[in-house]
């Protein structure tokens, strides 16, 4: 197969860099206007397009670890995606200093009561320093093996061979363990500990299922969107790939159910004073009505019209689906930390949709920029001929 | 009195070929048998979507509903149990009993339909197996079957001989 680099993107690129650099801007003018509110966004908008990163990458490496054939045409822009993780190191410079206004723990002096006691106890986990190491720690893994896997990748498209893809699947599947538990870890350490009496072992698997779906979501879009351009992947998948795509949407559509409604079950049914509150939090004032759209469009809408084929195998029906549940993946992770903000209920703010489009925006211009001058397919991946002919029957 | 036509091909190109042409011709209701998925059979054959999938969704949503009504009506309504103070009507406590009936209906479903859709229960025996060379159809013959009128087989017979089947029987009183 020959393919000419990418070249395309450029008016994306400046695009998103301009709109990206223009919502950071007013988000940091929103948080000298009203620190809290400034600071809980940009933490919505951080989590959600880090967690897209990840979730390709955790994607990526799963599809090492089964030794999938038939993803290889679409394998590179798995690969590009998590290379935006290192600008995600930089961007988690604002929830270091805004930490006084997201985490209690970070100042236990001005707390009280059972608030206090909590703090008091988890404080050999939950102190600054520890929390700094640990995201450090994430981001190195996270970043190492992004990086290996799209440079063995793009150097086997000119050394060829299948030495390069035995490495690729080795480091995908060992990397696998890891980037679970950090994936885990990152939501605890910055999601949960919102609420530091809050703990739910499962709620990391929540955040990361949720950004998995994410993924597979932007991929669809994507493939959707380079359909016409034969220097990209869209142009060389065909319908079953799109239909391959649109089964596994499905099934992380309904694998974020099935946790969510484990996670909401047990604490229920267990009716335990530190775990319960979080969600008498949320099914009090107007959070309730965000819960009850979570159910309907995270799960019943999308998983009804995700069981048609005349969705699964149309790739524009698909990239629609996806596009909406980009926009209910944003409204999960709103309800997953604004609560602790603001118990009355949802209160929408500018600084949402800046800080959305600020990160959305830089991190889209970051990956552009990352796939400019490089092959959009890996053309001398062994197993490429085998992907452009697949057909699952 | 229906008589089945079977003719042995030893190219795929062939086999559809003569499904092609007498499917063109009409009067048979045709299907290929292969040790292996044919790429275009479905086309050739003109099959259209299977209903199955429909009849596992109803008899799944079928299910979830009266699970969800069985749980209501013996702890809730009838018999209302206290379990730890829970309310007798417990919604979220009723969803795993729910999704397993969806479940076990859907599947008991798709084995019963499977079953009379395509087996043809309660019919045990399929009429291909009286001619002992279809053996060949799950190791590396291609074979083509024709359900035809009785006084139609041997027309059919001839037909598929000058379509290039290496051999043709005839299974009589094939009902």
């Amino acid at each position: 197969m020959t393919l000419s680099p990418y070249q395309g993107g450029r008016r994306l690129l400046s695009i998103s860099a301009a709109v990206g650099a223009a919502g950071l801007a007013l988000t940091a003018l929103g948080s000298a206007l009203d620190p809290r509110r400034a600071v809980y966004a940009y933490l919505v908008a951080f989590v959600y397009w880090l967690g897209i990163a990840l979730g390709a990458l955790i994607l990526l490496g799963s599809l090492h670890a089964s030794s999938a054939k038939w993803s290889v045409v679409l394998r590179r822009f798995l690969e590009h995606v998590p290379a935006v993780l290192p600008l995600f190191a930089v961007l988690f410079v604002p929830i270091v200093l805004g930490r006084h206004q997201l985490f209690p723990w970070a100042d236990p002096g001005a707390l009280e009561g059972e608030l206090r006691e909590a703090v008091a106890h988890k404080a050999r986990y939950l102190n600054v320093p520890f929390f700094v190491a640990r995201a450090a720690f994430y981001f190195v893994c996270w970043i190492a093996v992004a990086h290996f896997l799209r440079a063995w990748s793009l150097r086997q498209d000119a050394a060829g061979g299948v030495t390069l893809t035995r490495w690729q699947r080795r480091l995908g599947a060992g990397s696998l363990p890891l980037l679970g538990l950090t994936a885990s870890f990152a939501a605890f350490d910055w999601i949960m500990s919102i609420d530091p009496r809050f703990y739910s072992t499962i709620f990391g698997v929540y955040w990361w299922a949720g950004s998995f779906m994410g993924a597979f979501a932007v991929t669809n879009v994507a493939a959707f969107a380079t359909r016409g351009d034969p220097s990209q992947f869209g142009a060389h998948m065909n319908l079953d790939h799109f239909h391959a795509l649109g089964k596994y949407l499905l099934a992380f559509v309904a694998f974020w159910a099935y946790i969510a409604f484990s996670q909401f079950m047990l604490i229920w049914i267990a009716n335990v004073p530190e775990e319960v509150p979080w969600y008498i939090l949320r099914i009090n004032g107007g959070w309730l009505w965000v819960g009850v759209f979570l159910v309907l469009f995270h799960f019943l809408v999308p998983f009804f019209a995700l069981l048609q084929r005349a969705v699964t195998r149309s790739p524009r029906r698909l990239a629609l689906v996806s596009v909406g549940l980009l926009v209910v993946h944003w409204v999960d992770l709103y309800w997953l930390i604004m609560p602790h903000l603001d118990a009355r209920g949802p209160r929408l703010s500018p600084w949402d949709l800046t800080a959305f489009v600020g990160v959305g925006g830089v991190a889209v211009a970051f990956t552009v920029w990352r796939m400019r001058g490089t092959l959009a397919i890996p053309v001398r991946d062994p197993y490429l001929e085998v992907s452009l002919r697949y057909l699952p029957r | 009195m229906k008589a089945l036509v079977l003719g042995e091909f030893g190219e795929q190109a062939a086999l559809l070929d003569a499904a092609r042409s007498l499917r063109a011709r009409g009067g048979a209701r045709l299907d290929l048998h292969s040790p292996y998925p044919l790429e275009g059979a479905d086309e050739v054959l003109g099959l259209k979507p299977s209903t199955v999938p429909l009849v596992v969704l109803v008899a799944g949503v079928i299910g979830a509903i009266s699970g969800y009504l069985l749980q209501w009506y013996t702890v809730g309504y009838d018999w209302p149990l206290n379990v730890g103070n829970r309310p007798p009507h417990s919604p979220a406590a009723f969803i795993p009993v729910t999704f397993e009936l969806g479940v076990l209906f859907a599947a008991l479903a798709i084995f019963f339909g499977l079953l009379a859709a395509w087996f043809g229960f309660p019919r045990v025996h399929h009429p291909v197996f009286e001619v002992e060379a279809f053996r060949s159809a799950t190791i590396d013959g291609l074979w083509l079957s024709a359900e035809v009128e009785g006084k139609d087989a041997e027309g059919i017979a001839a037909e598929l001989r000058r379509l290039g089947a290496r051999q043709v029987s005839i299974v009589p009183e094939a009902t």
